[in-house]
């Protein structure tokens, strides 16, 4: 799970030159929501987003109705784009949830993907939420259970051995701590092929555990 | 496992566009209404014979259509950009970086005067500003991609120096330095031969899974697009008359033209009886004749009414995702087609006839070329001389009115073989019979009873007839030469000739640059008639033309040899064309025949493992077919020095079911084995071991 293998690679681009009238024309046309400015190459001088395109009113203020017109004309993505130092940006062999820690920690919705300052992909939250359902299995038939266990070593094996060992497979998991209590981990398996009061009756047979949630 | 993918808009997205060319006759619209989409890693195939505008809307996405070219209408937008309109030099821009194209023929893409690797990093160096060392190193890994056999070296290497195949992947290389979001491919591999081709298109598979570029690929070969595409459109008279899925439009045609495109392609499996062509109709209109407000392929259409001569349907969708423009693509049934009359010759009273006695005899026969030697005791003439053995130890023998069908690679002697019955070469040793006649005088010295009976259709009609002389005199010539005819009745000979093919008695007077390329070949074809020959050569007549035109002048063939009872040798590259059209088939591989025998037995186990390499390097015009992998390493090795023992050892993909990993490969001649009495098998390989091997085609 690399940003490589989950970025959207052959992104829209934009050049500074571009206006933003066009800018906004490109973004609503290809439904996207961020545009990396680009120069000769590919290389990545800025980012544009929705909310920079949205000129702040304190600096229409000062102009008359006739004045807005072409100031609004006038300007191009070099003049509201963030700049390059100030994007936050990955590489293509970033885990995953690396790339996913920056964007949390700068609050961007979106990372362009360099290869040396070379634009190769970008990698939004929309692609780091569709790894989010297909980790947990969200796109597939199949029974989901939510099973609550101590937070020690073994816990894990008992369920997925108690599965395995009916020749059941466990389509897709995943694991938190459980909010707010150190002392227990909260576990999503998607089983396939498997009807739910068989399921739930062999989780409910395993020692000091607790299914909180079969659907 | 991806298998929520978050929707993106297309990366190219054509609507309703229309080009012209500003010709003599003011504007031709060449394409119009053509809309399509294609998406990151999806591979759109643009279809349909020449003359249809395929290469028209591929230049047109870049506006690459010369200076009489223009769009005249609709939109082209990529990556939501407007590409309609921008100047020469925006677009420069965007074909550098973000949109690569390649072409049909790798030598006219490549300087031939530059090192390959100066035009890799070229393309870095002046579309990325990256220094030249950097740049160097980037292609090096590219070519690797593009699974470049040792491509440090290669980089040092001139365009001439490296084979067809390479030449394309250095092209295709160089089109992925970039990293393009599109990448258009007119015809990529139509100049290579199968095996090659086999390869390529393998490769541009991984590449598109690799780099997720969305690929606009133009073919006239239904088969590659079975092969390699995911979306499909088929354009007819500059319209796109039908866009689907690649499975919808094979599995269910709902266009009149798609359904006539897929009868007159010949498919491999299929048995010779169930594999009649059916060609079609008439022939693809020139841009300015085409009807207006009706349906353009209304002419050529069989179940054409009075609504579609006077009211042009429009592209509509007839079932989910798969669009057709006909008024009737619901009501009609291509299982129920029956071909009308006079569409496909009666061929069933020569397939019973029982083999007669051998027609041609060839035994060992050898042609050598003689090269210059670059050792210093050549220039005194005491070198050792070098040979080219372009034909070695050939011995073969056809019925009299029978075909037989030659195949191998370029570069495997089928030509040299051809010339030297033709009597263009003489051979250097061997005997050569043909009705008591000694094949081995060259032609200059031969009796012209024996020219008489031994005639050639060429290649390339445009470079066999005099373009300064008319069609009749053409024609007439052979007549007069051999008095085959009384001098007044060459003319009523030469329409009577002309009729048989098909063309009516005002083609009498025309020119050579008047006719379209069946027409040519077709006036080829009468030609080599003229003279009532025993036997006619035909090298790759049909490989020239289009599909259409080629199911027409196949047929024609067949019907003339029914008539005359004509002996034909038919040189072809295309394994499923010489499987419809040959009773015995011919597979040479460097000079040597490898595997002999009527043609049911060929296609179907014991292979000789060259022969199994072929089949299975064939594109089959159906997305249901498998087939098996197995595809050849390397080139062909140099006839001038041959590799001992059995020559296919060098790239023999069976070996290994050899003891000693095929040693016996490397020194020893192979045998002769004979699996029946006519079917006989150039290889060490027992035949027990050979017959095995699964059939390499399967159809679904």
């Amino acid at each position: 799970m690399f940003v490589k293998d989950y970025m959207t690679r052959h992104p829209v681009m934009a050049e500074p030159t571009m206006s933003i009238v066009e800018a906004q024309g490109i973004m609503a046309e290809t439904q996207v929501r961020h545009l990396p400015v680009v120069e000769t190459g590919k290389r990545l001088v800025g980012l544009v987003t929705r909310q920079t395109l949205r000129i702040p009113p304190t600096e229409l203020a000062s102009l008359n109705v006739w004045e807005i017109t072409r100031f609004l004309s006038n300007l191009k993505l070099g003049d509201v784009m963030v700049r390059g130092e100030n994007v936050v940006t990955t590489a293509p062999d970033v885990a995953l949830e690396q790339a996913a820690q920056m964007m949390i920690q700068h609050k961007v919705g979106c990372l362009p993907v360099l290869d040396e300052d070379v634009v190769v992909g970008i990698i939004t939250e929309i692609d780091m939420m569709s790894q989010l359902t297909a980790l947990l299995g969200g796109n597939v038939a199949g029974v989901r259970a939510t099973i609550r266990m101590p937070n020690r070593k073994g816990e894990l094996a008992k369920v997925t051995g108690a599965i395995s060992d009916q020749g059941w497979g466990i389509y897709a998991s995943g694991g938190v701590p459980t909010p707010k209590d150190p002392d227990h981990w909260d576990c999503v398996f998607k089983v396939r092929d498997v009807p739910r009061e068989d399921l739930l009756r062999l989780l409910e047979s395993i020692e000091g555990q607790e299914v909180i949630d079969i659907r | 496992m991806r298998t929520v993918e978050p929707t993106h808009a297309p990366i190219l997205k054509v609507a309703n566009a229309a080009i012209s060319y500003e010709t003599r006759y003011g504007d031709v619209e060449a394409v119009r209404d053509v809309s399509f989409n294609v998406h990151r890693a999806q591979t759109f195939g643009v279809v349909g014979e020449s003359g249809c505008g395929k290469s028209t809307v591929a230049f047109g996405i870049v506006d690459f259509l010369g200076p009489n070219g223009k769009i005249v209408g609709g939109s082209i937008k990529f990556q939501g950009q407007e590409l309609v309109g921008r100047s020469q030099e925006e677009l420069r821009k965007l074909r550098g970086d973000q949109i690569s194209m390649v072409y049909q023929d790798p030598m006219q893409a490549l300087n031939p005067s530059v090192t390959i690797g100066d035009q890799l990093a070229e393309v870095l160096t002046v579309h990325r500003d990256i220094p030249k060392n950097k740049a160097w190193e980037k292609s090096i890994h590219m070519l690797d991609r593009v699974y470049m056999p040792d491509s440090a070296n290669v980089m040092k290497r001139y365009p001439h120096q490296i084979s067809g195949g390479q030449q394309q992947r250095v092209v295709i290389a160089m089109a992925l330095l970039n990293n393009p979001a599109l990448l258009i491919m007119d015809e990529p591999t139509t100049a290579l031969d199968v095996t090659v081709e086999a390869v390529v298109l393998d490769l541009i598979e991984d590449l598109k899974r690799d780099f997720d570029t969305a690929i606009v690929y133009i073919t006239h070969d239904l088969g590659v697009v079975a092969r390699v595409c995911n979306y499909v459109g088929v354009m007819y008279a500059g319209e796109m008359v039908e866009v689907g899925s690649v499975e919808t439009i094979y599995g269910n045609p709902l266009h009149p033209y798609t359904q006539g495109l897929m009868r007159c392609v010949p498919k491999l499996g299929a048995t010779k009886e169930s594999s009649i062509l059916y060609p079609i109709k008439g022939r693809v209109p020139a841009p300015k004749d085409r009807p207006t407000g009706a349906c353009v392929f209304a002419p050529r259409c069989d179940y054409a009414t009075d609504r579609c001569r006077s009211e042009k349907p429009s592209l509509r969708e007839v079932e989910t995702g798969h669009n057709a423009r006909c008024f009737y693509s619901e009501e009609i049934d291509p299982d129920a087609w029956r071909p009308p009359k006079g569409l496909i010759p009666e061929i069933s009273a020569l397939d019973e006839q029982e083999n007669g006695e051998p027609i041609i005899k060839i035994e060992d026969l050898k042609m050598y070329y003689e090269q210059e030697s670059k050792s210093l005791l050549s220039l005194v003439g005491a070198g050792e001389p070098l040979y080219v053995k372009a034909v070695d130890n050939v011995s073969l023998e056809v019925p009299a009115g029978k075909t037989l069908g030659i195949v191998g690679e370029s570069g495997c002697g089928k030509s040299t073989l051809a010339k030297t019955i033709i009597g263009l070469e003489t051979p250097r040793e061997g005997k050569a019979e043909f009705l008591g006649f000694d094949l081995t005088q060259p032609v200059s010295k031969r009796d012209v009873d024996l020219i008489e009976e031994l005639q050639m259709v060429f290649q390339n009609p445009d470079s066999t007839m005099n373009p300064s002389y008319s069609v009749g005199q053409q024609i007439g010539r052979p007549l007069r030469r051999f008095n085959a005819v009384p001098g007044n009745e060459v003319r009523d000979e030469v329409v009577r000739l002309l009729n048989a093919v098909r063309l009516d008695a005002s083609y009498y007077r025309r020119l050579p640059r008047q006719l379209s390329g069946g027409e040519k070949q077709r006036v080829g074809i009468a030609r080599a008639f003229a003279s009532r020959p025993d036997l006619v050569l035909c090298d790759e007549p049909v490989s020239a033309l289009d599909v259409s035109v080629q199911a027409a002048v196949l047929n024609l063939l067949m019907e003339i040899q029914n008539e005359y009872g004509t002996t034909m040798m038919f040189i072809a590259h295309d394994l499923s064309v010489v499987r419809f059209f040959s009773d015995y088939v011919a597979v040479m591989y460097l000079g040597h025949l490898v595997e002999f025998g009527p043609a049911e037995n060929i296609y179907a186990p014991p292979y000789q493992p060259y022969t199994e390499a072929l089949l299975s390097a064939v594109p089959i015009p159906d997305p249901r077919a498998t087939q098996k992998h197995i595809r050849l390493s390397g080139t062909v090795p140099s006839a001038l020095d041959p590799p001992s023992g059995c020559v296919f050892h060098t790239r023999c993909p069976r070996r290994d079911l050899l003891p000693d990993g095929g040693k016996i490969c490397e020194e020893q001649v192979p045998p002769w084995q004979y699996n029946t009495d006519d079917h006989r098998i150039y290889c060490h390989i027992p035949l027990e071991e050979l017959r095995k091997i699964e059939p390499v085609v399967t159809t679904g």
